[in-house]
């Protein structure tokens, strides 16, 4: 299957920011709650990502840890494509 | 009576002699009402679907069941259906290949039971066991009409349809073939149709395809059901046709013909419900569900029938706006209603159908998801805008697509 890569998925993070009237930060450690991305953007973000795969990702995979930064975001969603 | 390839009357049909006990997979409409002619002569027992309805497992399971399967098919269907062997008799049309599968457990014929097809939505397709009488719901004399009848072969409203005609002198049909969803308007036009049944999907994708084509036809009868009815669809049709009896129906095979709206409006009214009497079904609402006792019910369905259907009382109104089983999305332990969520989205002037679903997510198990027939330029931001006024945050559709057209299935469902 084709992977997105992490600036690509940075670039899809911001898409979902901005439809939400938020600003993507230029750090990737900026705090998810400070910058207002929560549960529902993390999962349309995940959801942007498998239509553009065309492939279902498997959420159970990637050990469910806190994430808490941009940062944790894109290393999930990019462990998630190598599951 | 006109389907393609006659124009006639019911006893002018060419003869279909079958089995006492058939099931009778057909090609088109022609073949459905020859069969249903034979049976109404015969006395015999039918159950009529289309070909790509019956699948092999369905034809096993109606031949342990005591029917037979005659197969209308092409002479050139290289399968040439489950026939045993194939009868010359019954096949007097050019072109056509008739096949008999016997039954493999064979009984006595039970004679005048019409047998229907659940629509298998929510499972592998239930037969349930009607009669002419039992599905001829419209009594006492009714004004002279031409009926456009674009369901599915031998579905419920089918069958309205044609017990309608078979039992009322004056009630001519016009049969449509699914191949001829795009184009049925002229020919509505050309033949004199007066009144039509549709799903509000069938009616929206014609109102969608050729509003003008649509507007131009004499309907003084004008019907819906099938789905639940919102109020849009049935405006927008009452202010096309300000003449025409807007009607909504809410019938299954199992329920039978149960509620007849005429009024204009979605749902039918709250003092309906809890009310007894010869003539009308007993209709109430338990945990949200909507229960049904009607006379006009199959053979063997429960007396008071859990529809699975969710209603709402809205001001004096009762709504029907869904699917128990499907309607709820559990989006990180909110509800969503996707009825509710469909709702405000159909309530956009520019959106002319949409379907609402629960996609499993990360984090939040489901988020709600959208799919949308516009009839204009609208973007999805402000689509997204639009129900974030609406609704609260988590039911406001994440993923909203823009199809080009309105997907409808040989039911005239969406069942999306």
């Amino acid at each position: 299957m084709s992977t997105l890569s992490r600036d690509q998925i940075r670039a899809m993070m911001a898409e979902v920011l901005v439809a939400q009237g938020k600003q993507m930060p230029g750090d990737d450690q900026a705090n998810l709650e400070e910058i207002g991305f929560r549960s529902l953007d993390f999962s349309e973000l995940a959801l942007r990502v498998e239509d553009e795969i065309d492939e279902e990702l498997n959420f159970d995979a990637p050990q469910l840890r806190q994430i808490a930064t941009v940062s944790d975001v894109l290393d999930f969603l990019e462990q998630l494509q190598a599951a | 009576m006109v389907a393609r390839g006659f124009d006639g009357a019911w006893e002018q049909l060419a003869d279909l002699p079958l089995p006492a006990a058939a099931a009778v997979a057909v090609l088109d409409n022609l073949q459905a009402v020859r069969a249903v002619w034979s049976a109404a002569r015969d006395g015999g027992e039918l159950l009529v679907a289309s070909r790509t309805r019956l699948t092999s497992d369905l034809r096993d399971e109606l031949r342990a069941a005591g029917l037979a399967v005659v197969d209308l098919g092409p002479d050139d269907d290289p399968s040439g259906g489950l026939g045993d062997r194939v009868d010359e008799r019954l096949g007097d049309r050019v072109g056509e290949r008739v096949s008999v599968a016997e039954a493999t457990a064979p009984r006595p014929p039970s004679s005048g039971r019409v047998w229907l097809l659940t629509s298998g939505s929510t499972g592998r397709p239930k037969r349930v066991a009607h009669t002419l009488d039992s599905l001829t719901t419209v009594t006492g004399s009714q004004p002279p009409r031409t009926w456009l009848c674009p369901y599915a072969h031998g579905a419920y409203a089918w069958w309205q349809v044609v017990t309608l005609s078979l039992r009322h002198p004056g009630q001519d049909v016009l049969f449509i073939e699914p191949d001829e969803l795009d184009s049925w308007p002229a020919r509505a036009l050309e033949v004199g149709v007066t009144a039509v049944s549709g799903t509000p999907t069938f009616w929206r994708q014609a109102l969608y395809r050729d509003p003008d084509a649509v507007a131009a036809l004499p309907l003084a009868q004008i019907t819906l059901g099938g789905e639940p009815v919102d109020q849009a669809i049935l405006t927008r049709l009452s202010e096309l046709f300000p003449s025409a009896r807007v009607s909504w129906i809410y019938a299954s095979s199992e329920a039978g013909a149960s509620i007849a709206v005429h009024d204009g409006r979605a749902g039918f009214p709250q003092e309906w419900l809890g009310r007894t009497g010869a003539g009308h079904a007993t209709l109430s609402v338990v945990d949200g569900e909507l229960l049904i006792e009607s006379a006009r019910r199959g053979q063997g369905v429960d007396a008071v029938l859990h529809t699975g259907d969710r209603v709402e009382v809205v001001g004096g109104r009762v709504l029907i706006t869904g699917r128990i089983a499907s309607d709820e999305i559990n989006v990180g332990g909110a509800k969503a209603s996707a009825a509710a969520v469909r709702d405000v989205l159909l309530a956009h002037p520019s959106v002319v159908w949409a379907a609402v679903r629960g996609r499993r997510a990360p984090i939040v198990g489901r988020i709600v998801t959208a799919d949308v027939v516009l009839s204009d330029e609208t973007t999805v931001a402000e689509l997204t805008a639009w129900c974030s006024e609406r609704l609260p945050e988590y039911a406001v559709p994440r993923r909203l697509r823009v199809l080009d057209q309105i997907p409808i299935k040989e039911s005239l469902k969406s069942d999306v």
